[in-house]
C-alpha cells in the first residue's frame, strides 16, 4: 500500500534530515502505530505520507513515496485524495462545511463523484460510522469523539483505502478514545482500511495494532512487530516498563498476557497519605453558569497544603470550570490553562522574564531561574512559540510562580507530551508540593495521575461524583484503573514505581 | 424556492427605487413589501432572527431625521407652522447657530420622506441578507470563482471558533499582570492571531488532502482567451465608470459598462468549463425566479422612465 524507499525529507538544505533514509512497507488492512519523542518527526512522517510534505510544509525530498504500485513522490496530495486521507489532532480545525452530511460530501464534490453515486457512497460511510442518527447536525455541536468520527467518515465515503491519523486520541477522555481506537481497528477488520495511527500514549493501542514504526530524533525510521521493538523503546507505556523492569524475555504487550506472567502476591510499596493538618482551602458551594448552561453545580472541595488533587471527569463535566472558578476564589495562586501558549506574547525567552519579573515586582533574573529549575537552561534569545509544548508549560508555569502563591492550578499539563516530557512535568509537581505548595490539575491520564495525585475528584455534568485517595480511584474496580492496577488486580497496587523489581 | 441570488437582486432593486423616489408612498410601500417578505419567505437559522434589528434601526433612522429637523429647523415664514417652540441661539464666537424655533409642516414632510427612504432600503437590503442563505448563494457560484466562494464559506464558518479563541485568550490574559512591554491589546490579538493563523494551515492542509484545488484539463489557448476577456472586461468597466462620472457622455458610459460586464461574463463561462467537481445540492434557478426577475426589470424601467414619480 505504502512503500517508502530510502525516503529523506529536511526543511532546510544544510539543515539536519527531519527523515533519514526511510525505508517502510505498510500492507494493506494494516493498523499501523507510529511512535517517538516529540520532535522526532513523528507528524513529518505522516505527512510525508500523504504528500503534505513537502507540499505543503515545504522542504526537500529524496528517494521514493510509492503508493499502491505508483511512484507518487511528486504527486500533489489532491491527487492522490481518492486513495490515501488524513485526520489531524483537531477534528474541529479541519471541517469545511456545517453539518454532518455537509462534510461527508465535500470530499467526493471535489473528486466529482456523480451525485446518485455520491448518495450511496454517503449513506454507506454514515452506517459504518454510526453517525446515521447525527447527520444533519451542525459539525461543532459534536463531541471530540464524534467529530474525529465524521472525519473518519468523510474519508470512508471518498473511497480512501488508507487513512493517516495524527494523535486522534489527545483531546479525549480515556472512554471516547478507547471507543474509538476499537473502531478503527475494526474498520480495517472489516472494510479492510489500512490505518497509520501517531499516538503518545501507546497503552491506548498497543494491544489493536499489527505493526509499530519508531521514529528517532536522528530522523531514521525502524519498523517492525510491536513486541519486539518496543522492548527496546525508551518512551513506553508502564505494561511494557513492567516487562522491562522484571527482565521478562517476552514482553507482554496487552493486559491479559501479562496477567499470565506476574507473580502474586506481590511486594509493593503502599501509599503513605501523610497530612499536614493544614487547609489550604475550603469551598462550601461553588457554582458556575454559563447563560441557561450550569456548569458548576454547587460544589464542596477543599485541599491541604502539599497535596494533589486530579481532577478527572468526562469532556464538558466541568474540569475547566472549576479549576477558574478556584483561580477567582482563592486570593495567591498560579494557573496554567489549557493552552499554555495564550500567554506568551513577546519575541524571545529574555523578554518574557523581564517582562515577568517587572510585573511581579521581583527581582532581576527571578522568572529566568524558576524556568531554569523546571526546564533546564535555554538559549534565552529563543522565540517562546518554538519551545515544545512542554517547555512552553514550564515557561507559563515560571511567570506564573514568581508572584507569591500557595496553590497551583493546571489544566491538562500533559496534552501532547510523550512520556519523558511527562515524567518532567511530574517532578515538577513533585517539587511543588515538596516547598509546601497546593497542586490541583485536570486530567484525562489516568497513569500520570497515578504518577503525581494523592486524591482524584471525579466530575460529572458539574456534580462531584467521587473524592478518593488515587489508589482507590484508580483501582482495578473502577473504569480508571491504570495498566498496573488492572495487571495485578491488588488492592492499593496502581503505579509501577510501587512494583519491587524482585518481584 | 427563491433562489439566493434573485433575492439579492430583489433588494438591490427595491433599494434603488426607494433611494430615487420623492414621494412618501413609495419608500412606505417598499418598506412593507420587505417586510411582507422577510415574514413569509424566512428559515430558521441565526441570521434570520434579525429582523427585528432591521426593523428598530428603521424606526430609529425615521425619529432621528425628524428630531434633527424640529432641532436645527429654519424658519420658513410662508410655510404654515405646525410646532411652535422657543428660539435659542448660541454663540461660539464665529457666528451665531440657532436651535429649535418654529417647525413648518413642509419641513417636517420632507424630514419624514427623507427618513422613510432611507428606513426603507435598509429594510429592502435586509431582505437580501435574512433571506438568502449566504451557503447556499456561495455554493451556486461559478466554476471559475469556486476556490474563492469556497475561502468565503469557510470564513463564515470560522468566525465563532475566532470568537471563541478571543475569549479564552482574553481570560488567560488576565493570569499575567500588566505588561510594560506590550500594550494590553497586542496581548490579545497576537495569540489570538497565531492561533488564527495555525488553525488555517491545518485546515487548508486537511482540504488539500481531500482534493480541493483539483482542476480539470484546459487547453492554453481557452485560458489565454479567458484571461484576456477578463482584462477587457475590467478596462471597459473602468473606461465606463470614468465616462460616467466625468459626465462625457451617459450613453457612451452606460454601452462601455454592459461591454465590460458581457467581456466578463465570458471569461467566467470559459474559465467555469474546466469543472471536474459535483454537488450533492445545488439549488438552481425555477420559473420563480425568472418571474421574479421579470417583475423587477418592469419596475425598475418604471421608476426611471418617471412613471413612479
Amino acid at each position: 500500500m505504502i512503500h517508502f524507499k530510502n525516503f529523506s525529507f529536511c526543511y532546510g538544505k544544510n539543515e539536519t534530515p527531519n527523515l533519514h533514509r526511510v525505508n517502510l512497507k505498510v500492507e494493506p488492512g494494516q493498523f499501523v502505530l507510529v511512535c517517538g519523542a516529540t520532535g522526532s518527526g513523528k507528524s513529518t512522517l505522516l505527512k510525508a505520507m500523504v504528500g503534505l510534505a513537502p507540499h505543503f510544509t515545504g522542504g526537500q525530498v529524496a528517494g521514493q513515496r510509492i503508493i499502491e504500485g505508483k511512484d507518487h513522490t511528486d504527486s500533489m496530495p489532491h491527487e492522490t485524495a481518492e486513495i490515501i486521507g488524513y485526520v489531524n489532532q483537531q477534528p474541529e480545525g479541519s471541517f469545511v462545511a456545517e453539518t454532518v452530511i455537509e462534510e461527508l460530501a465535500f470530499t467526493l464534490e471535489q473528486l466529482g463523484v456523480p451525485v446518485p453515486e455520491m448518495k450511496v457512497r454517503i449513506e454507506a460511510a454514515l452506517a459504518a460510522t454510526g453517525l446515521v442518527e447525527l447527520r444533519d447536525r451542525k459539525v461543532t455541536e459534536l463531541s471530540g469523539g464524534q467529530q474525529q468520527r465524521v472525519a473518519i467518515a468523510a474519508a470512508l465515503s471518498a473511497g480512501q483505502k488508507i487513512l493517516v491519523l495524527d494523535e486522534p486520541t489527545s483531546a479525549l477522555d480515556p472512554q471516547s478514545a478507547h471507543e474509538l481506537l476499537d473502531f478503527i481497528h475494526e474498520l480495517c477488520r472489516k472494510e479492510k482500511l489500512t490505518a497509520i495511527v501517531a499516538e503518545h500514549r501507546i497503552e491506548r493501542l498497543i494491544n489493536l495494532v499489527d505493526s509499530v514504526v519508531i521514529v528517532s530524533k536522528d530522523g531514521t525510521v525502524e519498523q517492525g512487530l510491536p513486541a519486539d521493538l518496543l522492548s527496546r523503546f525508551e518512551f513506553v507505556p508502564p505494561l511494557i516498563k513492567l516487562g522491562q523492569k522484571l527482565n521478562w524475555k517476552k514482553i507482554a504487550l496487552s493486559i491479559d498476557q501479562a496477567r499470565k506472567d506476574i507473580v502474586t502476591p506481590v511486594h509493593f510499596k503502599k501509599f503513605s497519605h501523610h497530612s499536614s493538618g493544614k487547609a489550604a482551602f475550603t469551598f462550601s458551594d461553588l457554582t458556575v453558569r454559563y447563560g441557561p448552561l450550569l456548569a458548576l453545580d454547587s460544589i464542596a472541595i477543599s485541599a491541604m497544603t502539599g497535596e494533589t488533587l486530579a481532577i478527572m471527569g468526562e469532556n464538558g463535566s466541568g474540569k475547566t470550570s472549576l479549576l477558574w472558578k478556584l483561580r477567582e476564589e482563592l486570593a495567591e495562586c498560579a494557573m496554567v490553562p489549557q493552552q499554555a501558549s495564550d500567554l506568551l506574547f513577546l519575541n524571545s525567552l529574555s523578554q518574557e522574564f523581564a517582562d515577568s519579573d517587572e510585573v511581579a515586582g521581583v527581582a532581576e533574573t527571578s522568572t529566568a531561574k524558576l524556568f531554569e529549575e523546571f526546564a533546564g537552561r535555554l538559549d534565552t534569545s529563543i522565540h517562546p512559540r518554538d519551545l515544545s509544548s512542554g517547555q512552553q508549560l514550564a515557561l507559563v508555569l515560571a511567570l506564573q510562580l514568581v508572584k507569591p502563591s500557595q496553590v497551583v492550578l493546571l489544566d491538562e499539563p500533559t496534552r501532547g507530551l510523550d512520556y519523558a516530557a511527562k515524567q518532567q512535568v511530574a517532578e515538577v509537581i513533585q517539587g511543588l508540593t515538596a516547598a509546601g505548595k497546593t497542586v490541583v490539575f485536570a486530567s484525562h491520564d489516568v497513569e500520570f495521575v497515578a504518577l503525581t495525585a494523592n486524591r482524584v475528584v471525579q466530575l460529572s455534568a458539574g456534580q462531584i461524583i467521587a473524592d478518593q485517595p488515587v489508589e482507590v480511584a484508580l483501582s482495578h474496580h473502577g473504569k480508571l484503573a491504570t495498566q498496573i492496577a488492572q495487571v495485578y488486580q491488588t488492592d492499593g497496587l496502581i503505579a509501577l514505581e510501587q512494583v519491587n523489581a524482585g518481584a | 424556492m427563491i433562489h439566493p441570488a434573485t433575492w439579492w437582486l430583489f433588494g438591490c432593486v427595491l433599494a434603488l427605487v426607494a433611494g430615487s423616489s420623492t414621494n412618501l408612498i413609495t419608500p412606505a410601500a417598499i418598506a412593507i413589501i420587505s417586510i411582507i417578505s422577510i415574514v413569509c419567505f424566512r428559515e430558521s437559522a441565526v441570521w434570520t432572527r434579525s429582523l427585528g434589528f432591521y426593523l428598530a434601526l428603521a424606526g430609529f433612522v425615521i425619529l432621528v431625521r425628524i428630531v434633527f429637523r424640529i432641532f436645527f429647523s429654519f424658519s420658513d415664514p410662508s410655510a404654515a407652522i405646525a410646532i411652535s417652540l422657543p428660539r435659542f441661539q448660541l454663540n461660539f464666537g464665529f457666528g451665531a447657530i440657532e436651535f429649535l424655533g418654529d417647525v413648518s409642516w413642509n419641513a417636517l414632510y420632507g424630514a419624514l420622506v427623507d427618513g422613510f427612504r432611507l428606513a426603507a432600503i435598509i429594510l429592502a437590503v435586509a431582505t437580501a441578507t435574512t433571506l438568502a442563505n449566504p451557503r447556499k448563494l456561495l455554493k451556486s457560484a461559478p466554476g471559475a470563482l469556486y476556490e474563492i466562494a469556497t475561502s468565503v464559506s469557510v470564513a463564515i464558518n470560522i468566525a465563532p471558533q475566532l470568537i471563541e479563541s478571543f475569549q479564552r485568550v482574553r481570560r488567560a490574559r488576565q493570569l499575567r499582570g500588566k505588561s510594560k512591554r506590550t500594550s494590553r491589546l497586542a496581548g490579545i490579538v497576537i495569540p489570538v492571531l497565531e492561533d488564527t493563523i495555525d488553525r488555517s494551515l491545518h485546515l487548508a492542509a486537511s482540504m488539500d488532502a481531500r482534493g480541493f484545488g483539483r482542476r480539470g484539463k484546459q487547453t492554453p489557448r481557452e485560458l489565454l482567451t479567458a484571461r484576456l476577456l477578463g482584462l477587457l472586461g475590467l478596462l471597459l468597466n473602468l473606461f465606463g465608470i470614468f465616462f460616467l462620472l466625468s459626465g462625457l457622455g451617459s450613453f457612451t458610459a452606460i454601452a462601455l459598462i454592459a461591454a465590460g460586464i458581457v467581456s466578463g461574463f465570458i471569461s467566467v463561462r470559459i474559465t467555469s468549463r474546466r469543472k471536474v467537481r459535483t454537488n450533492l445540492v445545488k439549488q438552481l434557478r425555477g420559473p420563480l425566479d425568472f418571474a421574479v426577475t421579470a417583475g423587477l426589470l418592469v419596475l425598475l424601467v418604471a421608476n426611471f422612465s418617471g412613471w413612479l414619480r
